[in-house]
């Protein structure tokens, strides 16, 4: 394992999907991670790793944003973003609300419900999924509190 | 059940409430602010399991289990760092940010005990200061980390409280540990909440309003309209055109107009009992700009008036026409700059009750508890009225109206019950008077030399659904309009129109900041075309003591534009030389009300019975440091000690009349009507008497600052007793098309208090940072303007530049000791400075604010 001195402002990897789609039965959401475990081979820092639902996850003190993942992710649902900005959308699907409600439990619907309380204006529905700008996000964390699918995610575990 | 820990001590709850309202309204931990309710401000920031998070988001039953810390959890020792650090830094200004920015620092500190200058900014960037402008703030958390590092607290740097003096402001400690009371911490027994119902449209008229199923709601105290105001509806500066409530067959002016007020026991039942309340109304077109204000078939937005021109205002010495005509080099060129918001971070707020005397007290936080006074005495009918002021949390010209103290009164007078009314943001973005939009045209001639000829200007401004200062803004645009040069043919014409908009009124520059966009701007073409340097032009044309303003005035030996520009020269050519992109420009503002209206300042100094010195005087502190300032003066003219000396809040039934904190005034006006006080009581301590012989004993000082009023038949007419004067540069990082540095230096006469003088500095710098590149205020086709607070683009910590406030300290005038506020002038050469600067960099000119082509812009958007 390589250590890395890194610098600030710290970023890291960070997968936008929650891996709720029911894996058991063999079934996987179109969009999101398919637990290749292409990333955490690539992963020289071993930043990267499948967790209980086969989904990869980040651990963001070890990741250095050298942007591996990004790269080999057949699905592109990894991303890069900045550390401190700790609310993110766990979620690339882009399916219509009701055929994204039927596919995961935490999937994005599309219904705007963040877009609509965030002060900052930072959330945009695009392509039926949420994104946030991060540089206009002020990580308050009150789209994460208020969606109604759990899709947002506070990485410091405060809020969710 | 929800249980979780508070500052140590575990708590239960049944109610699923957001955790700010639970820790505000249940345990009363009054230091964790309510400034937006919407997660923008971080107002209301506390430390959960170590990071920090803002109480408005997380709802308590997310909480189980939780460890909650507010700043009244704070050990002792951590206590006195964070109010030392922020003392010493100078980083307090109004407060109302103060309690969430310890709370970063505390959670950043807890884990990195050195941090980088660029961790910190990180640290606190998602909380906002709009009176700091984060400098300050961010030198607080670098010294607090050094002390809890060597774990000593050092002497005070200054602590002799004489004029000149770099001292720990008096608010300090009860800022940072947030014990000092706003008036929404003000919990009283028995006490109500009120709110109002706005109209539904910008401009209808009220047809019927039936608030039976309101007032029939369980919990509903009182449910009032029109026709239970015991006084006048219509309040108001000068033009009383403000309504208190819109009557049934009135006309709406815009959406913040009332048209009832509900009492009830709790917030919830306010907002059900509003829905409750049944409103027709005979909806009509709308005012929605200057333009439509003025068309010839134009709606009235006033049934009172016959056109929509709420002032007019004509300002002429020499022949500018003339002088233009007969100029080498003339420009001419239109200008626009936008509505901006105050955002100070303490949302409105009163509270209301009948006192021992049965009088209406009221609680509030105002810029002139006088103004609120006579502003409610006339709507209620009676002077059995009295207000105070609690703390401020910022101001800026935003709350010289009234807004919800006399909806306050006028429930507590009704219901005779305590009542606190308080905006939310959304209602505050919509309510208070803002900047007004300006549309300007100006025409500057010059000579070879760049010697100023003549200007001659046209402008316009919305000033939206009632006048408010719309008349003294507008004139102060057009007087100041000139510039600080010496040249004779100036010309100006200028209008404000009603509009259905929010009203626009008094804001930091009052005028000034939108017209010195357009005049500086000119000065900086006009330099290219002549082919000297904008300070060069700025040099030759200067006003130099015992020259002649384009106003007329015979400015005095204070004047210090020339040392402003001096005082930069040398960074400016450093940076000229090194081929950066550079921007300057410079302004003058007043000091002081002028133009022949009576300004008085009051003091009474009463030794009470504690054997100290109370300070008196009806002047409100916004957070620019009054209090601090007066107690400075008590000591350099007495010889008393600051422990001697107490400093109180204004009131209107012991403080005498000082005025509105507006025009940069109180510190020179209530100022030297304190130094005036002060030499009576130095008489009466002639024969070495002491405070304690004294007890019981008043001192009144008044001061009485005269001018000539506008067009006075005189040959140089005193316009203003005072001008503060400014050079501000920017330079820009080519690389990152960023702002390096900001340089700005002012001429303050004599700083009573450098460190606050810096503080208004930096503050008034980064908020115009904001007017030049970032700040928005839509309005929609509706007139309904943005509602959310994160999304108006003020500036965060972690965006702003290099700051280098340069203070000239010099004699000033023979009143209060030289000193000439500062609060304004901060604020009104940035912009014209920062766009010359994109000019240097893109050769783009930009007339129209904010600036569109520079990194600052949001991508969203
Ligand atoms: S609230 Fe949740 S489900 Fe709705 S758009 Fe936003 S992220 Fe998607
Ligand atoms: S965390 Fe707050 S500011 Fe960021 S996107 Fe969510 S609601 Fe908007
Ligand atoms: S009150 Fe919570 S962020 Fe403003
Ligand atoms: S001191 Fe920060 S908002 Fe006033």
């Amino acid at each position: 394992m390589m250590a890395v001195k890194k610098k600030f402002p710290y970023r890291a990897a960070v997968v936008a999907c929650n891996g709720d789609c029911p894996a058991s039965a063999g079934f996987r959401c179109s969009y999101g991670c398919v637990g290749c475990g292409n990333c955490a081979a690539v992963c020289k820092f071993g930043a990267i790793s499948l967790n209980a639902n086969g989904v990869a996850e980040v651990d963001e003190e070890r990741c250095i944003a050298c942007g591996m993942c990004v790269k080999i992710c057949p699905q592109q649902v990894i991303r890069i973003h900045e550390c401190a900005n700790s609310i993110v959308v766990k979620c690339s699907n882009q399916d219509r609300g009701k055929d994204a409600r039927e596919v995961c439990q935490t999937s994005c619907i599309g219904c705007g419900i963040c877009e609509r309380t965030c002060t900052a204006e930072a959330v945009k529905v695009v392509d039926n999924c949420a994104k946030i700008s991060e540089e206009d996000c002020l990580s308050c964390g009150m789209c994460a509190v208020k969606c109604p699918r759990g899709v947002i995610a506070d990485l410091r575990g405060i809020l969710t | 059940m929800y249980t979780f820990t508070v500052n140590g001590q575990v708590v239960t709850t049944r109610k699923k409430q957001t955790l700010l309202r639970f820790l505000r309204d249940e345990l009363h931990l009054t230091s964790v602010k309510d400034g937006c309710s919407q997660g923008a401000c971080g107002a209301c920031t506390v430390i959960i399991d170590g990071k920090t998070c803002k109480a408005c988001v997380p709802t308590t039953d997310r909480l189980e289990g939780k460890n909650i810390l507010t700043v009244e959890g704070l050990s002792k020792w951590e206590s006195e760092v964070f109010t030392y650090a922020y003392g010493e830094a100078g980083a307090v200004q109004c407060g109302f940010c103060i309690p969430g920015m310890v709370m970063c620092t505390k959670a950043l500190l807890d884990v990195n005990p050195d941090p980088a200058e660029a961790e910190i900014k990180y640290a606190i960037r998602n909380n906002y200061c709009r009176c700091t402008g984060y400098v300050k703030i961010i030198a607080a958390v670098k010294l607090a980390a050094k002390i809890l590092r060597e774990g000593v607290i050092p002497a005070k740097s200054a602590d002799d409280w004489k004029i000149g003096s770099r001292v720990h402001r008096l608010d300090v400690e009860e800022k940072v540990l947030g014990f000092g009371k706003y008036p929404d911490d003000f919990y009283m027994d028995g006490m109500c909440y009120g709110s109002a119902l706005r109209s539904k449209y910008p401009r209808a008229r009220v047809m019927s309003i039936d608030a039976s199923a309101a007032k029939a709601l369980p919990g509903v105290v009182a449910v009032l309209t029109a026709e239970d105001i015991p006084g006048e509806n219509k309040i108001g500066h000068l033009k009383h055109d403000q309504y208190t409530l819109i009557p049934v067959g009135g006309l709406t002016h815009y959406l913040g107009d009332a048209v009832a007020l509900v009492a009830a026991e709790d917030m919830e039942t306010v907002e059900r009992a509003k829905k409750l309340i049944k409103v027709e109304y005979e909806v009509l077109p709308t005012v929605h700009s200057i333009e439509e204000a003025r068309a010839m078939d134009a709606p009235l937005v006033f049934d009172e008036e016959e056109s929509n021109v709420q002032a007019y205002k004509h300002v002429s010495r020499g022949n500018a026409k003339e002088a233009i005509k007969n100029a080498k080099h003339v420009i001419t060129q239109h200008f626009e700059t936008p509505w901006t918001e105050h955002a100070f971070l303490e949302p409105e707020c009163a509270v209301a009750y009948i006192d021992e005397d049965g009088d209406v007290r009221i609680i509030s936080t105002d810029q002139d508890a006088y103004c609120t006074f006579h502003e409610c005495s006339l709507m209620l009918g009676t002077d059995k009225v009295k207000a105070e002021n609690a703390l401020v949390g910022g101001g800026f010209g935003g709350k010289e109206d009234m807004t919800v103290q006399h909806h306050a009164a006028l429930l507590a007078y009704r219901t005779g019950r305590p009542v606190k009314v308080r905006l939310t943001r959304a209602e505050s973005l919509l309510i208070h008077p803002k900047r007004h939009h300006f549309v300007m045209d100006f025409t500057m001639g010059c000579d070879e030399n760049g010697r100023i000829l003549g200007v001659k200007a046209k402008v316009a401004s919305d000033t939206g659904a009632f006048a408010s200062l719309g008349g003294p803004v507008l004139e102060r645009a057009c007087t100041h309009a000139a510039g600080p040069y010496a040249y004779e043919n100036f010309e100006i014409e200028g209008t404000a129109y009603y509009t259905n908009n929010p009203p626009a009124g008094a804001f930091r520059g009052f005028g000034v900041t939108q017209t010195c966009f357009a005049t500086e701007t000119l000065l900086n073409m006009m330099a290219d075309e002549i082919g000297i340097t904008p300070w060069e032009i700025r040099y030759r044309n200067a006003i130099r003591p015992g020259g002649v303003l384009p106003n007329g005035q015979i400015v005095d030996e204070s004047t210090g534009l020339a040392e402003t520009l001096e005082a930069v020269k040398e960074e400016y050519d450093a940076a000229m030389a090194a081929g950066k992109p550079v921007g300057l420009a410079c302004a003058m503002k007043n000091a002081g009300v002028g133009v022949g209206i009576p300004d008085w300042g009051r003091a009474k100094l009463i030794v009470e019975e504690d054997q100290k010195l109370h300070i008196y005087a009806g002047a409100s502190c916004i957070g620019q440091g009054l209090g601090t300032v007066l107690v400075q003066m008590v000591v350099s003219n007495t010889d008393l000690r600051r422990d001697d000396i107490v400093y109180e809040r204004s009131n209107t039934w012991i403080a005498p009349d000082s005025g509105t904190t507006s025009g940069s005034r109180q510190t020179m006006i209530t100022g030297e009507a304190v130094r005036r006080a002060c030499e009576k009581l130095m008489e009466a301590k002639k024969d070495g008497k002491t405070l304690a012989d004294l007890a019981g004993q008043e001192f009144y000082g008044e001061y009485l600052a005269k001018t000539d009023p506008l067009g006075a038949d005189v040959p140089n007419p005193v316009s203003h007793v005072a001008y503060g004067y400014a050079t501000q540069v920017c330079i820009l990082d080519s690389k990152s098309r960023k702002i390096d540095t900001m340089i700005a230096a002012h001429d303050v006469g004599k700083a009573v208090n450098p460190l606050s003088c810096e503080g208004q500095i930096e503050g008034g710098v980064v908020m115009s940072l904001g007017f030049a590149l970032t700040e928005r205020y839509p309005i929609d086709e509706n007139c309904k303007p943005i509602d959310k607070f994160g999304a108006l683009g003020l500036f965060r910590a972690h965006e702003i530049p290099k700051i280098k406030a340069i203070v000239i300290d010099k004699p000033g005038l023979n009143v209060a000791c030289g000193a000439i506020g500062i609060g304004e002038i901060t604020s009104i050469p940035t912009a014209p400075a920062v766009t010359d600067a994109y000019y240097r960099l893109d050769g783009e000119r930009r007339f129209t604010l904010p600036i569109s082509g520079t990194p600052y812009e949001r991508k969203g958007s």
